[in-house]
């Protein structure tokens, strides 16, 4: 029985640079594994060894992905091995692109129980691609996970919910988004990094598997989001009390009223 | 390209979605995901019609994924849904089926000659694109009622479904005590980032958020790293995206992903100790100095 871990080797998008004409330059934004990333990992070494199960990482992206830095620091936080699926063509690929490259590596790695991914990727955040590949795979899919237990035939999930925590039964397989706090995921260890060059990665190439990975739009054009039109009024705070009085003062001019408050 | 849309309801207010989809031109289906009641609330937004898959109460609507996606892969359309986790997987399993994209931060959309013309804010809302797309899409926008009351009319028929569910059961709920909070609905809002430094801070930001009549709101950090306050009162990319008339950040850096879900206030004062914070040169009113000295004197100064 396998356990994969779909993870996202990406940069911040706080890191790019934005020119003046929209176009993006990612040079100087480092692509790395995220804590949302890390926190699944962690969550699933507890659980494959739990249950005897082998724990795969799987990877999509552009070439960087295969990279031994990307594949050598997912290794390094647990894995027993990763998979690969490394292309130009999913440089930047959107959430259903990345479902479907998912879902086919999946089903080629075959007698997998479970695909468990971070809370969200931190490049697009969209929080989007485990909710397609669990309806591309067929399999039961559950977002939010903050702990979760295996036997034979049954899994227990828990979640945290808004307003309060939800204890879910259902059967493998199925597709689980790890909330972002579940677990503490420590830094690799010396030990850990040295073991990650040691363990497998195998790559899968793109023309193995049928389908269009083009874009599933056409980008007309690019700008810099218009630039925010705020006032940009500097209130001293040399003395907070004039400062609040000052700051009351102009939010009353702006309409504000304090009747009425709950 | 058929001008069809469906509308996902899972338990939470659409109307805003329907009123959205039916500017598209097209005709408008809904399709609802719970008990009896979702089915009856989304059959009086606007829609045509209403295909009803039941859920108990022991049955997340997540169960429901699969014949949802069946019955929109036999009907392909644009698909629209909200932002809580429910309707995310829901929206997924459709988009799976119709191997459509998921537009995300979607700033407009319009579909002029029958192509759809979407305008997105991507790399946390610091670039604007236009993408047109020849093909179903899977809109993902945050929910809410309809700007305008539509229910006049008389409700739109509601066809029960009868397709298989997962076999996905709840088996305990333990709620936390505290009151859900509607942060899109505040006209004021207090959000507080990591320039405070220890939870029990926490009421002195509460007291300002009684003193402004505004909900407390927090920076994804407090809601997830540190736990100091529910998910539901994060702001930003990922959490709640909201326009209130008053966003007062406090101690808060305002980096991109946050920003991005607090962008629309009207009016935005900053509070922070870091002239060089990103949240400084989107705010209105600047307040550059303590929290722990400014927020106090707020709080004494407000009538």
């Amino acid at each position: 029985m396998r356990i994969v871990v779909a993870h996202k080797w990406a940069a911040d998008p706080q890191e790019a640079i934005v020119t003046s004409d929209g176009r993006i330059d990612q040079s100087r934004a480092q692509p790395c594994l995220s804590e949302y990333d890390a926190v699944a990992i962690a969550l699933a070494r507890g659980l494959a060894d739990s249950v005897g199960a082998e724990l795969v990482g799987l990877s999509v992206g552009g070439p960087e992905a295969a990279s031994p830095l990307a594949t050598k620091t997912a290794l390094a936080r647990g894995l027993d091995s990763i998979l690969v699926l490394a292309d130009q063509a999913l440089a930047s690929a959107d959430s259903t692109t990345t479902a479907q490259a998912l879902a086919a590596a999946v089903t080629e790695l075959g007698d997998v129980a479970l695909v468990l991914t971070g809370d969200c990727s931190i490049d697009r955040g969209a929080r989007m691609t485990p909710a397609v590949l669990g309806g591309l795979l067929g399999w039961v899919t559950l977002t939010e996970v903050s702990a979760l237990s295996l036997d034979r035939t049954s899994l227990t999930v828990e979640r945290e919910l808004e307003h309060g925590r939800q204890t879910l039964v259902l059967s493998p397989p199925a597709v689980l988004a790890v909330a972002a706090g579940a677990v503490e995921a420590p830094a690799p260890g010396m030990r850990d990094v040295l073991a990650a060059a040691r363990k497998p990665v195998r790559q899968l190439a793109l023309d193995q598997f049928d389908g269009d990975w083009g874009p599933l739009g056409q980008v007309q054009d690019r700008t810099l989001a218009p630039a925010p039109d705020r006032r940009g009024i500097v209130i001293a705070t040399t003395d907070p009390t004039a400062a609040a009085a000052e700051l009351i003062a102009r939010l009353e001019r702006d309409g504000l009223t304090w009747a009425g408050r709950p | 390209m058929s001008r069809l849309s469906h509308v996902i309801a899972a338990g939470r207010p659409v109307g805003r979605l329907v009123e959205r989809a039916r500017a598209l031109g097209g005709p408008v289906l809904g399709l609802a995901v719970g008990p009896a009641q979702v089915a009856d609330e989304l059959a009086r937004t606007g829609v045509e019609r209403v295909f009803w898959f039941e859920t108990g109460p022991d049955t997340p609507v997540e169960a429901q994924a699969l014949g949802l996606a069946e019955l929109v892969a036999n009907r392909p359309g644009h698909v629209w849904a909200g932002r809580t986790a429910g309707e995310r997987v829901l929206l997924g399993a459709a988009a799976a089926a119709l191997g459509a994209p998921v537009l995300t931060d979607t700033v407009d959309l319009a579909a002029p000659d029958g192509r759809l013309v979407a305008r997105q804010a991507v790399l946390a809302g610091r670039v604007w694109q236009t993408v047109t797309f020849d093909r179903p899409v899977a809109i993902l926008l945050e929910g809410g009622s309809a700007e305008s009351d539509d229910s006049a009319g008389p409700p739109a028929p509601v066809e029960p479904m009868a397709a298989q569910p997962y076999a996905l059961r709840q088996t305990d709920w333990r709620p936390t005590g505290r009151a859900p909070v509607d942060l899109k609905a505040a006209r004021r809002v207090v959000a507080v980032g990591r320039g405070l430094k220890a939870e029990s801070d926490l009421g002195l930001i509460e007291a300002l958020a009684r003193a402004l009549g505004a909900e407390l709101a927090c920076s994804r950090p407090l809601a997830e790293g540190l736990g100091w306050l529910p998910k539901d009162r994060y702001v930003g990319v990922s959490g709640q995206q909201i326009a209130p008339q008053l966003y007062c950040a406090v101690g808060l850096s305002g980096q991109a992903q946050h920003l991005a879900g607090a962008r629309a206030a009207e009016i935005i004062v900053a509070i922070n100790s870091d002239q060089q914070a990103p949240i400084m040169s989107e705010a209105d009113y600047i307040l550059c100095g303590d929290l722990y000295q400014v927020v106090p004197a707020l709080i004494k100064a407000l009538p």
